[in-house]
């Protein structure tokens, strides 16, 4: 039995082996890629990067046998990573000197970008190039992805529409009628492929197990392409400003996002990069045919101007026909590398996952640290539950969490003392998606104050001629770009009213980000002050619904009422309130994200019969088009990072801006203030303003847990977490257990020194369970609970066993004996009355002082009248 | 690869081992070890898109990548039938022809469901008394029927008031706010409409049946997505308006639910527990050849007369694509999908109640996995190995002991207020907490949500008037209620006297605040303005009249 097991094994190998070649050898109908001379000029930028020069010019075969050349173009590209990695990540790509590009597309990805011209066309490809590389794996047309079945077939066109077939550089082959697949299909496997005396090019896709995809339908393509898929295309035609320059930021796809492309570690890709130039045409018949005509057209749109009806392009210089010899020759190919994929959590895995509660800000680190947990035998399944952090700590306090992820000190709820160990530095973005005018590409740089953030939140721009007619605020503009201030900061910008620029997207639910966004204006004296009614020096005002509005707060009410009146028949139908369709604030900062991703605003102002059920209906607005973008929305860092959105710099000192930064965190970090042990730090906005270097935004997650009658082995489980996420969790890199972008490494020294003691601190106290209830552990209760601040003995506020209202009770295991005084706790005032809200009046406040001026100034008035002017008696 | 695999007989181990090899390379180059992976990506539901976001972020540790972007369960029922995702979460199955006559089929492509998170649709409101929120409203459900067809359009409708065992609302106009895309929030709480109040839903629809996409009529306002709805009702615009969610949303954001009165007498809010205890009561279309295998029948959740039942609970399902040829299905995605759905319905159902949601128990569960068999038909390389109801962490039943459903056993039996003719309960909604008079009640681990305070107005006074509406509310044996449940064994009802009697719930009062009158604001303003002049004033002019007196003198 174990000689026919080692000779099963034996087999298994080489068959192992067999297949491993199988991709090596199935390499289609290769079509005979001429081994491309490599660029001009290759080389390395860094390590890491790279930049190329290539000479790209378009040629004209005369009928009399002579050349005409158009002018040369010499094209630069560099690209700023392409070794090591990860699916889903974004390199950036950027060239100069291309033919400037004209007929912007509203939206450059997939086949939307197909109408353009001049267009730089972008692809991921299996294969690489090099005269020394084995044929089967260069890269060639049928190895590039592209999501549909129109950016790589050209399908039945009629004489003017078939260029490709006067391309100079073709072979014989390709300028057939029927052409990119021998055989050719015929009408059983293909219907529309080939119809007299319709030209077909095919351009089919190779899989990397060897599978052909024909491509000449949307049912012959590869299982990942698919048109309006929740996953949308990377593949891009990219604009090229009037200046010759551009750039994208492209995602690139491993076999995880991708299987049929199959890029991983060991099998080689590329970036292929090709700017269009326009076809160069052979020579013509006499007299020249319509595909001799069409060959030859140079583009009719403008440079720098916009396509976003989609209307049709010249497709000699569009970007359908990359893989036409022409173009392809022009191509740059991006070599890049895979990492080796992370070790992954076995799904199988018996042990019941460890939740810890609350909050988004620590998501992207969360991700990568979770296999360091559950790889480990001596550690255990963790998973962060993202939720509200005043969510996350009330089921930490009732036991429903082992521990919560929060941003700042929050109320005790129980009787248990909690503490709070800081986890990561980092902080929320104000990100922004925002387009030059005419074309001229993206906005890098864009500055902010709190006053303009005031007015975003309160609501103050009017958003479009709907707003108008709200009370009080008609002077206002419609807009941010509108708005004098943001011009003066922002210079530049196109004033083209877009109803997103009258709101930043931000969150529906209580959270500390918003807590620390709305320090940041309450600490503002011009931010306040406009918020208190007085107007901007524009004449701006804020929106009297959310005139004198409490600052900070953790949530943000949706305050306003005014529904305008209109003579829209879907106005009508729906009434709505325009103000908050405007704002329309979501529940999580991955949705913000998204949003911003795809500039789409979450404006829900669009009011349009639905055809297919005859209702007039409200929805969400449509997607900006690329060239008019305009969106801002509140963040993480982490997301910022991960998803290479831009984040704003922030006024801190009138004058200074800051960006979120290593430096600019670490200075908030350094003004950051604890109170008492094992309690958060405090960052006070009116230090940030003082420093001037700081970021605002800057903020400390900690991991909060009760620091008694926690069970033994969650709070091991709690104290192990502290103490690993605070070491090698602060190891920057994209591997398991590392650090993340969009944050501050926590380190033994320097600036997060405190950071790092404290944390270990509370992991020792957490590990113990020994601290006294209700004692002088931190978060008495909280900011504005006088009764429980005050429990330093027995009191205990409304503890254990006490059937408190309708407080499920039984989480908290009694029995653990209690050290100390605290023995049989009486119920102290059960049924917790809301807190009392101070209730001010402007009038009420400003009334007495004056009145009692008035009654002075009379008392001194009679006074002097006595004393000076003799009445005659 | 398949050629290979038809060359080779039935037979020995050793072959089946050289099988897998061959199987697992030609397929998977480069990663032998763990199961590989591919990314796979769906759209639809977004009542239960909070939770399967969560699932999202917790399988990334697994290597598994998964793409959802909700968009609403008729997108996603779409966007499976044209073969552009590689799944779909949708409240309700296809219906071979929509409302509008569309076509609403997969398009040939073969699929199976199966349940992935089950929950309460839940209402939401603003109501405020004075100037405080009302956290404690109590709706039958033919109420909440003529609500949303305008036939009940304010506050103070009689109705109201009788379902709050006489506490009455200010005249304050209705305004009922339903989603304006299609979604299966819709078609679950108009498939309810439809079984218990067909007289009222009929008339108002103009036909019988289910919608996806709810026909706004007068006062009504159509919102976009469920964020929306919120974002609309919990607005400071929103006062006196009422909208269908899933609980998740008013859970967290911390807003109220209406209670809604059930078979048993009771009115309940979709806590996991409530959910948990009606769903035992859903029968599954168990005929194999039905297209509708395996999708609710929700008449007994309706009814159900256990006093914690929640009568609108119901579940998502997940529509996979279970085609041998499917156009975009591979080995490597199948396996995702079957290691995604293993998670979701084991150990992500321990987060179902902090979320807002209600795990699945186990019959569900069971045939979940039934289906999840059907990805390892269609592809023999699929492992299942290893994924079964025994090695499942779901927290309604325990692996090694399946029978009985333990959550519903451990669900808290609702408060004596909470019933018909009594009450109502001071306690406040959409907290994820039970109302209860247990104390013990909400143990074990997944323990609900924030800790229910106290109420939200101070004071207010005793129980009010008891029994006065119960006649005509017609809580069938209201009083005697039986003692021993006969699903969990615990005892129900019992000495409602006794507990309502120190129950001493604490109550938005019934009445309107004081302070809470524009006329008295006025009146108070004014005469605090005279007072203040006075103050200042009085003492000048009485030490001016004693000097006048003085020099008289």
């Amino acid at each position: 039995m174990s000689a026919r097991r080692a000779l099963a094994a034996l087999a298994a190998l080489g068959i192992a082996a067999l297949g491993l070649a199988v991709p090596a050898e199935v390499a289609g109908p290769a079509q005979a890629a001429p081994a491309q001379a490599a660029p001009a000029r290759a080389a390395a930028e860094g390590d890491d990067g790279y930049r190329a020069t290539r000479e790209l010019t378009r040629v004209f075969a005369n009928a009399d046998g002579t050349t005409y050349s158009f002018p040369t173009y010499r094209v630069t590209v560099t690209a700023d990573k392409t070794e090591n990695l990860r699916g889903r990540q974004r390199i950036r790509i950027s060239w100069k000197g291309a033919q400037p590009s004209g007929g912007r597309a509203s939206n450059p990805y997939g086949e939307n970008g197909l109408a353009q011209e001049y267009p730089v066309v972008v692809l991921q490809c299996r294969g690489v190039d090099g005269a020394s590389v084995p044929v089967a794996k260069r890269v060639r047309p049928e190895t590039c992805w592209t999501a549909s079945v129109a950016q790589r077939s050209q399908v039945s066109r009629s004489e003017g529409e078939a260029t490709w077939r006067h391309d100079l550089y073709a072979d014989d082959a390709a300028k057939q009628r029927t052409s990119g697949v021998t055989p050719f299909p015929g009408a059983q496997e293909c219907p529309t492929a080939d119809i007299e005396p319709y030209a077909t090019r095919l351009t089919p896709f190779v899989a990397r197990g060897g599978r052909t995809h024909l491509a000449c339908d949307a049912a012959h393509m590869a299982p990942e392409a698919a048109v309006g898929a929740a996953f949308p295309p990377a593949e891009i035609a990219a604009f090229t400003e009037a200046n010759g320059t551009g750039s994208v930021q492209l995602e690139v796809r491993s076999e995880t996002e991708n299987e049929s492309l199959g890029c991983n570690h060991r099998v080689a890709c590329s970036v292929v990069v090709i700017p269009i130039v326009g076809l160069s045409c052979d020579a013509p018949s006499q007299p020249p045919t319509a595909g001799d005509q069409a060959c030859r057209k140079g583009g009719r749109f403008a440079p720098g101007s916009s396509n976003f009806s989609g209307e049709g392009i010249d497709q000699a210089v569009g970007p359908a026909l990359w893989w036409s010899e022409s173009n392809w020759r022009n191509r740059f190919t991006i070599p890049i590398t895979f990492g080796l994929p992370p070790d992954t959590c076995d799904i199988r895995d018996p042990r019941p996952p460890t939740g810890f509660y609350g909050s988004e800000l620590l998501a992207q680190a969360a991700t990568q640290w979770a296999p360091a947990y559950c790889l480990a035998e001596d550690r255990f399944k963790f998973q962060l539950n993202q939720m509200s952090d005043e969510a996350g700590f009330a089921l930490m306090s009732s036991g429903g969490g082992v521990a919560a992820a929060v941003s700042s000190e929050h109320e005790r709820r129980g009787s248990d003392p909690v503490g709070y160990a800081p986890t990561a530095v980092t902080g929320f973005s104000i990100a922004y998606v925002v387009d030059e005018p005419d074309n001229g590409g993206e906005r890098t740089r864009l500055r902010l104050n709190a006053r303009l953030l005031a007015k975003l939140l309160t609501q103050s721009y009017l958003g479009s001629d709907l707003g108008r007619g709200h009370p009080g605020m008609a002077g206002n503009p419609l807009a941010i770009m509108n708005d004098p201030e943001f011009q003066e900061l922002n210079p530049g910008l196109s004033t083209t009213t877009q109803e997103a620029g009258a709101t930043l997207l931000s969150l529906s639910e209580s959270s500390d980000v918003v807590e620390q966004l709305t320090a940041y204006i309450a600490a503002d004296p011009d931010a306040r002050a406009f918020v208190s009614g007085k107007a901007d020096p524009w004449g701006m005002k804020v929106n009297p619904e959310y005139e004198d509005i409490e600052l900070p707060r953790s949530e943000w009410p949706l305050l306003d009422t005014y529904v305008p009146a209109t003579e829209n028949t879907c106005r009508k139908e729906n009434p709505a309130v325009y103000f908050t369709q405007l704002a329309a604030p979501v529940t999580a900062l991955r949705k913000i994200s998204e949003a911003l991703l795809d500039a789409w605003p979450n404006v829900q102002t669009r009011c349009e019969l639905d055809a297919s059920t005859q209702q007039y209906k409200l929805g969400r607005v449509d997607r900006q088009s690329f060239g008019s973008r305009f969106l801002l929305g509140v963040t993480s860092l982490g997301d910022a990072a991960r998803y290479g959105l831009r984040s704003a710099a922030l006024q801190t000192r009138p004058g200074t801006y800051v960006a979120p930064s290593d430096a600019s965190l670490g200075a908030a970090v350094r003004l950051a203030r604890q109170e008492r042990p094992r309690a958060p730090f405090v960052l006070d906005q009116a230090d940030v303003r003082k420093a001037g270097s700081a970021y605002p935004g800057t903020m400390v997650v900690y991991t909060a847990a009760r620091l008694r009658n926690l069970p033994k082995a969650d709070a091991a489980k709690v104290a192990q977490f502290i103490r690993v996420s605070t070491t090698e969790g602060q190891r920057r890199g994209s591997g398991n257990g590392e650090l993340p972008e969009g944050f501050l490494p926590i380190r033994r020294t320097g600036v997060t020194a405190k950071l790092f003691a404290s944390a270990q601190d509370v992991a020792d106290a957490v590990a113990a369970q020994r601290a006294p209830a209700g004692g002088d552990g931190p978060g008495g209760g909280g900011p504005g609970g006088p009764g429980g601040d005050t429990s330093g003995g027995p009191a205990g506020g409304s503890g254990g066993g006490v059937p408190g209202g309708d407080v499920p009770s039984a989480e908290l295991p009694a029995e653990e004996a209690a050290p100390g005084a605290d023995v049989e706790a009486q119920p102290t005032a059960v049924p917790a009355m809301p807190g009392t809200e101070p209730v001010s009046s402007r009038l009420g406040g400003g009334l007495l002082p004056a009145l009692v001026l008035v009654g002075l100034l009379a008392v001194a008035g009679a006074g002097g009248l006595r004393f000076f002017v003799r009445v005659p008696r | 690869m398949n050629t290979a695999r038809r060359a080779i007989p039935r037979w020995t181990r050793t072959w089946v081992a050289v099988l897998l090899a061959l199987g697992s390379v030609a397929t998977l180059p480069g990663t032998a070890s763990a199961a590989a992976y591919a990314q796979i990506e769906g759209t639809g539901s977004t009542w239960s898109e909070l939770i399967v976001q969560q699932w999202i972020s917790d399988v990334d540790s697994n290597g598994m990548k998964v793409v959802y972007t909700g968009g609403g369960s008729s997108k996603g029922r779409k966007d499976f039938a044209q073969a552009s995702t590689d799944f779909a979460i949708s409240e309700i199955p296809y219906q071979g022809v929509d409302e509008a006559g569309n076509a609403d089929t997969s398009n040939g492509r073969e699929f199976a469901y199966l349940p992935v998170v089950a929950g309460g649709t839940a209402f939401t409101y603003q109501l405020k008394v004075g100037d405080q929120l009302v956290r404690n409203l109590r709706l039958s459900g033919e109420t909440i029927a003529k609500i949303f067809t305008n036939q009940i359009t304010n506050w103070n409708d009689p109705a109201i008031a009788e379902d709050n065992n006489g506490r009455s609302f200010p005249s304050l106009p209705i305004t009922p706010v339903v989603r304006s895309d299609g979604s299966g929030t819709t078609a679950q709480f108009t498939t309810w409409m439809d079984h218990q109040y067909p007289s009222i839903w009929r008339p108002f629809f103009g036909r019988s049946g289910l919608t996806s996409y709810y026909p706004r009529k007068g006062r009504a306002v159509g919102q976009a997505g469920s964020d929306q709805v919120m974002n609309t009702i919990a607005g400071f615009a929103g006062n006196g308006s009422i909208g269908y969610v899933e609980y998740s949303y008013p859970v967290n954001k911390d807003y109220p639910v209406v209670k809604v009165l059930n078979k048993g007498g009771y009115y309940v809010e979709p806590t996991q527990y409530n959910v948990a205890v009606a769903l035992t009561k859903a029968r599954i279309n168990q005929d194999k050849s039905s297209q509708l295998y395996l999708t609710q029948v929700l008449d007994g959740v309706y009814t159900a007369t256990d006093p914690r039942a929640y009568p609108l609970s119901s579940y998502s399902y997940m529509v996979i694509p279970t085609g041998r040829n499917d156009p975009r299905m591979s080995t490597a995605k199948r396996q995702t999908l079957a290691d995604f759905l293993y998670y979701s319905l084991c150990s992500g159902q321990s987060k179902a109640g902090p979320y807002g949601y209600s795990p699945l128990p186990l019959n569900l569960v069971q045939a979940g996995f039934q289906q999840i068999a059907k990805l390892k038909q269609a592809d023999s390389a699929v492992d299942l190995t290893s994924r079964d109801v025994k090695s499942c962490n779901n927290p309604t039943f325990d692996g090694k002991n399946l029978a009985g459903n333990k959550l519903a056993q451990i669900a808290p039996q609702p408060a004596a207020c909470d019933k018909v003719g009594a009450g109502p309960c001071g306690t406040a909604t959409g907290t994820g907490t039970p109302s209860t008079d247990d104390p013990g009640a909400a143990g074990g681990g997944e323990g609900g949500g924030p800790a229910a305070g106290g109420g939200t107005a101070g004071g207010g006074g005793a129980g009010g008037a008891g029994g006065t509406a119960g006649g005509s509310v017609g809580a069938p044996g209201g009083d005697a209620a039986p003692v021993i449940d006969p699903e969990t064994g615990a005892v129900v009802g019992g000495d409602v006297a006794a507990t309502s009697a120190d129950g001493a719930a604490i109550y938005a009062n019934p009445t309107e605040l004081v302070a809470g009158r524009a006329a008295d604001t006025q009146a108070f303003g004014w005469l605090a303005a005279v007072e203040l002049i006075a103050l200042v004033l009085l003492p000048g002019l009485y030490v001016a009249s004693l000097k006048r007196r003085r020099s008289v003198r």
